[in-house]
């Protein structure tokens, strides 16, 4: 469900597609759905073999904002695009993947475990985990 | 690496072998992957002492696995940052807590939670897998239900910024956490360390790799997240 840019370009003047560009996958997002934010870029990214080489393209001024894409080959095919830099525009965002804009929430809810960044042995004790190991016993 | 680990398995029969294998197998690991042990591979490969041929498998595909993202991050996620040695602590602890649950599943269990230090591996859920708020060490920003693969969060809490962006060589901050949930822990873990890392164009980033799905939190108390992110009812 995933969507890579068919894009395969460097220069500006073959940027142009890339604003007609909309994507044929349709996501289940709701009404939701917002485009995601300036900069974010659009990785295609397969697995690199060692004899991948990466391109990144010059920034290049727009009408719409600057354009830069990096591009990686294996050989003479092209495994991934990234869009490094892309103008704040509704066609554009488009072409990156569909993100649900929400504001943060705190809750308590029963739960199984937690993820969270990694918690060393000290912070353990007065984790969440911890109680619900302790639970468990 | 100094990090509690917690398993539950809920199979009717629950022979002691395998957990005592998974324990085993991320002792293991500490002795061969820690930088923090100056005769690990991983410090001895750091500082030149193995030629590159001479590598364990197992280090040949975390550090194939390193450089895939540093390449695909653009430099932003990168195991070798000038001034500091050989660290793919990142990559390695979600691959070796993978590769522990790939332990328990070998052996016939089918239900079970595994959390290395916050990195979750589930199978034949569902589970309900909390996420840490990133403000409040007590308390949830989502609840996603997960039947089975990996979730892991990189998040900036309050003992401070610990990823760093290899763009700059900065505390990445551009986000407050960043959770993965993804059909391994190894991708999971790698994809939210190295989204952390590019900041907030990041969770666009880990979005678009394949079977991701991404809930972030940005500085101000804004959410993102992918439509498919499981968040339980």
């Amino acid at each position: 469900m995933k969507r890579a840019l068919p894009v395969l370009v460097l220069s500006a003047a073959a940027l142009v597609p890339l604003w007609r560009y909309e994507p044929s996958t349709g996501t289940a997002s709701g009404g939701t759905a917002e485009a995601a934010p300036t900069g974010t870029p659009s990785a295609a990214a397969s697995p690199g073999a060692a004899g991948s080489t990466v391109v990144t393209g010059s920034t290049v001024p727009t009408e719409k904002g600057d354009v830069q894409v990096q591009v990686t080959f294996e050989g003479d095919r092209i495994t991934a695009v990234t869009m490094l830099r892309a103008p704040d525009h509704p066609q554009t965002a488009n072409a990156v993947p569909k993100l649900v804009a929400e504001t943060l929430r705190a809750q308590s809810a029963a739960i199984d475990t937690v993820s969270g960044a990694t918690v060393t042995s000290d912070g353990y004790k007065e984790s969440l985990q911890a109680a619900l190991d302790a639970r468990g016993l | 690496m100094g990090f509690p680990v917690s398993l539950r398995i809920d199979d009717p029969d629950v022979p002691d072998g395998p957990a005592d294998a998974v324990f085993a197998w991320l002792r293991e690991v500490d002795r061969r992957f820690s930088p923090f042990r100056e005769d690990s591979e991983v410090s001895r490969y750091g500082r030149g002492e193995l030629p590159a041929g001479a590598l364990s498998a197992d280090l040949a595909h975390v550090l194939a696995l390193s450089e895939e993202l540093r390449r695909a991050t653009g430099g932003a996620f990168d195991v070798r940052l000038p001034g500091r040695g050989l660290d793919p602590c990142a990559v390695v602890k979600g691959w070796s807590v993978q590769r522990a649950a790939d332990l328990l599943t070998g052996a016939g269990l089918r239900r079970f939670c595994l959390n290395a230090g916050g990195d979750v591996a589930v199978a034949g859920g569902p589970w309900r897998v909390g996420v840490r708020h990133p403000g409040h060490a007590d308390r949830l920003c989502a609840v996603l239900e997960v039947s089975h693969g990996g979730v892991a969060t990189s998040a900036r809490y309050e003992r401070g910024d610990h990823i760093l962006d290899g763009r700059t060589g900065l505390p990445a901050t551009g986000l407050d956490s960043l959770t993965v949930v993804a059909p391994t822990l190894t991708e999971a873990d790698a994809v939210a360390t190295a989204a952390f890392a590019l900041g907030e164009e990041g969770v666009a980033w880990a979005a678009a790799r394949e079977g991701c799905e991404v809930f972030a939190v940005l500085p101000g108390g804004r959410v993102l997240h992918t439509p498919g992110v499981p968040v339980a009812a």
